[in-house]
């Protein structure tokens, strides 16, 4: 048994890794990467030489280049310690042409151009762009850059290397002073003034500060060690992973007192608990200054309402539960009493949800719940009435139900006509008992294998739903990500969903197998 | 010697036998009715009266589709230039127009009839779902038929439909219409390229259902070829779960339309997908909700008339209901 699910697992991260290399082939060949530039403002601002470097910028925080620029390069050789100020901006100024570059500017432009094409990127200088009367365009500046084009095998590795995240010491650059770095654990979490027990593990020249800590919000201890890195978004959610963007809180910020490292106690929505490393933010802003003591200042702010995925989670839970406790028994009185009235109804209600298109049904469902039902039409987080899920539940839950009057009923029916319910029946049991006691439990089994499914894929969201009712959900996360072409949170989500579609497949099968005795995992028996 | 016979004996005719030549190809002979499969398919399906009614109905539906928009040479931007032609309620409209069927709905966004628009859309949506349709059902049951029945194809196909199956639809269609211009062929194009595979896959557990029963496991051992079996034993097996199935394939092409469109990922083409994504804000709008409401109606009623029609062809298509 347990080998077999060992199996089945492997199987399942097999196909979600090729699921990933398809999104990629898919999003990064396929796809005409100028399109990234149809609703950016700044690619239509700059001009000249400046938005070619701007364009090859975005290609590689799209994912599809590496990028260098020769000024990133000086700036890098700087902190290495191999130029000194001096020579700095001599070096770092490239010529108009390449007959005008200073000594030291043409020996640093060779270096650079035999480094990096020595790693296979393709070097390119821009000369100056002059206007007709010989001055130099706006962005026109002689440029020199260095571009390779990501291959999927490199592009795939990357992505699984850099899936899982084990926060540790050497996260901060080695070149970075900030003091002794290591781990603390303290039984006493100075966040809660020092005196309160609450253990903690603290770290320094790690990327989180707290990397084990109690709070008071679900589920109470959190851990920062190992984190999930399924894909990073660029145009949807700067910045920001595509699990966040999922689970972060939304809505009005909630203020609490917060006291500060340095002391400072002001009404703030920051949780200290998760600050993350930010090189150099500390010197620049007097804000930070005023509050933080090290460069962990980068904190997530607590906000009111739910994330997008628990919004969905609430809506896709509350209907699937409502489904199983109203779409089992119907189907069930549908076969007992079948060609009677409830027998009758119900299937044309199952014609008009299985052919009528969900949006049409969703609408009805909103005009009547809004006009005849007085229930709110629209979602809004700061409201606080909980009258807002009514409706959204409901059409998710209308549809579900119908589905499972179908196969529950088609099962009773399928059973009904075998050999041991005649016997029962000729041995003087009564329908009921039939009903109760052999019939029901053998038509159950294939709703089983559905359960795992219809939970995990409540936390997706439906997106024709949520879009009817402005709900915040993870539904549409996946469209918005396609509409502003963000490659990251695209490959991201379809491996989020595989992933759930996989599991629920192999916790359907278990489930399955656990409730009937007849299936076993084990080839023996075969 | 039959008359001499009658003559002498003086017995009736009936009682004067005679000897017959043996033949063997008339001892073969079965003498029961004609069994015609899809005679009885129709007798079946005719039995019950609303079967007629509803069939008559949908071939009224979709002749009306396919011939009012090409009588009427439908402009969506005949009335664009009369400021007063725009977002019409029925009353208004005829009122406006004058008496005719195409103003029954009011008018739209640009003055045009919203009846036509409904209409013209409908024969787009119709037409998609049956291209389709036929498209994805050749290919998934004859790859779906030799999935089943090839043990090594099933071992590749099974990867096959775990990976493509879990690559999102919306991601595979956005990214098609990315690359040609979203027309209704790209959608053709984008519906088909994986939709075989959910009727392939549905073929071949079907197939291997019936594939190891006594009947055709007999046939084998009588040596008949596989090609035989598959095509002789097999498919009139799987005429009425083809059919039954095919009844839920064409509404469910007319909805996911309507989804993608909904979702702004649909056709150029003035779908009714596209009319219903179009017309979403009239709904709020009062007097202007037939705009929204009319599109809905129409796809409804095409859907749940090919459902229901498709249902019960499917029933019927079943031997074991043919007694």
């Amino acid at each position: 048994m347990a080998k077999y699910i060992l199996q089945r697992i492997i199987k399942g991260i097999l196909s979600a890794v090729c699921v990933v290399i398809l999104i990629m082939i898919l999003v990064y060949s396929l796809m005409n990467r100028e399109n990234i530039f149809a609703g950016d403002s700044n690619y239509t601002k700059t001009q000249s030489n400046a938005r070619v470097t701007y364009e090859q910028s975005r290609y590689e925080a799209f994912g599809y280049v590496d990028y260098v620029n020769y000024s990133e390069y000086i700036v890098q050789l700087a902190q290495n310690g191999e130029l000194d100020e001096e020579t700095r901006p001599v070096a770092a100024l490239v010529g108009p042409t390449p007959e005008k570059d200073s000594e030291i500017a043409s020996e640093y432009i060779r270096r650079f151009t035999e480094e990096y094409e020595a790693e296979g990127y393709t070097v390119t200088r821009l000369e100056a762009d002059r206007k007709s009367n010989g001055q130099v365009k706006d962005g026109g500046q002689a440029t020199v850059f260095a571009v390779r084009e990501r291959s999927l095998p490199d592009r795939v590795i990357s992505y699984f290397t850099r899936m899982f995240f084990i926060d540790n010491i050497h996260y901060v650059p080695e070149s970075t002073d900030i003091g002794e770095r290591g781990l603390t654990f303290t039984l006493h979490d100075p966040l809660y003034g020092g005196d309160k027990f609450s253990p903690a593990i603290i770290g320094n020249g790690t990327k989180h500060k707290y990397l084990l800590y109690f709070d008071n919000k679900f589920p109470w201890f959190h851990q920062n060690l190992l984190t999930l890195n399924l894909g990073e978004s660029y145009t949807v959610n700067r910045g920001v992973d595509v699990f966040e963007t999922m689970t972060a809180s939304q809505g009005t910020y909630v203020l609490s007192t917060v006291s500060y490292p340095t002391g400072h106690v002001e009404e703030s929505a920051d949780d200290l608990h998760t600050a993350t490393y930010a090189e150099g933010s500390l010197a620049v802003s007097e804000m930070y200054a005023a509050r933080f003591t090290d460069d962990y200042t980068n904190t997530i702010t607590v906000k009111g309402s739910m994330s997008k995925m628990g919004y969905s989670f609430v809506i896709g839970i509350i209907s699937t539960i409502m489904a199983y406790i109203l779409g089992l028994p119907i189907g069930i009185a549908m076969a007992r009493f079948k060609n009677g009235f409830l027998d009758k109804i119900g299937t044309m209600y199952i014609i008009f949800i299985i052919a009528v298109p969900s949006l049409a049904y969703i609408f009805l469902f909103k005009a009547i719940g809004g006009s005849v039902f007085k229930l709110p039409t629209l979602f809004d987080m700061d409201s606080g009435s909980r009258l807002m899920f009514v409706l959204p539940i409901v059409s998710l839950a209308l549809p579900s139900i119908a589905n499972l009057m179908k196969w529950m009923r088609r099962y009773m029916i399928d059973q009904m006509n075998s050999e041991y319910v005649k016997f029962a029946r000729s041995g003087g049991l009564s329908e009921t008992e039939i009903f109760t006691k052999h019939i029901w439990r053998n038509a159950v089994i294939p709703i089983v294998h559905g359960i795992p499914a219809s939970i995990l894929t409540a936390m997706t969201g439906a997106i024709i739903t949520e879009r009817v009712y402005s709900v915040p959900g993870a539904g549409n996360l996946l469209t918005q990500a396609i509409n502003k072409y963000d490659n990251g949170v695209i490959v991201g989500v379809a491996l989020f969903y595989a992933l759930l579609t996989v599991t629920s497949i192999i916790l359907g099968d278990i489930l399955i197998a656990s409730v009937d005795p007849r299936i076993s995992f084990t080839s023996k028996g075969r | 010697m039959y008359e001499e016979l009658k003559k002498s004996t003086g017995l009736k005719s009936e009682e004067l036998f005679s000897q017959v030549e043996h033949s063997d190809t008339e001892s073969e002979k079965i003498a029961a009715p004609r069994y015609s499969y899809w005679k009885s398919v129709f007798r079946v399906f005719f039995r019950n009266k609303v079967n007629i009614v509803i069939l008559s109905f949908l071939l009224f539906v979709i002749a009306f589709a396919y011939i009012y928009p090409a009588v009427t040479h439908y402009d969506p931007y005949a009335n664009l230039l009369d400021p007063d032609a725009k977002h019409l309620s029925p009353g208004d409209a005829i009122e406006h127009f004058g008496f005719s069927i195409k103003w029954i709905l009011g008018s739209g966004a640009s003055g045009e009839p919203t009846f036509d628009a409904v209409w013209n859309g409908a024969q787009i949506s119709i037409s998609l779902a049956f291209i389709c349709a036929a498209i994805n059902m050749v290919i998934g049951v004859l790859l779906g038929a030799v999935w089943g029945f090839s043990k090594k194809v099933d071992m590749v196909m099974m990867e096959v439909y775990n990976i493509i199956g879990n690559v999102p639809m919306i991601l595979i269609i956005s990214v098609l219409s990315m690359l040609f211009s979203p027309t209704f062929w790209t959608m053709v194009f984008a519906l088909t390229i994986v939709g075989w595979l959910s009727i392939a896959y549905f073929i071949r557990t079907q197939v291997l259902i019936i594939r190891d029963r006594e009947y055709n496991l007999a046939s084998r051992c009588l040596g008949t070829p596989t090609i035989k079996i598959a095509l002789k034993n097999i498919l009139p097996f799987m005429t009425s779960v083809i059919v039954t199935l095919l009844a839920t394939e064409l509404p469910s092409y007319i909805s996911y339309e309507v989804f993608l469109a909904y979702i702004g990922m649909g056709m150029s083409e003035m779908s009714l997908g596209r009319l219903i994504y179009a017309a979403e804000a009239a709904m709020v709008t009062p007097g202007w909700e037939l705009e929204f409401w009319g599109p809905v109606a129409v796809v409804s009623i095409i859907t749940i008339v090919l459902y229901v029609v498709g249902q019960n062809l499917g029933d019927a298509s079943d031997p074991r209901t043919h007694m």
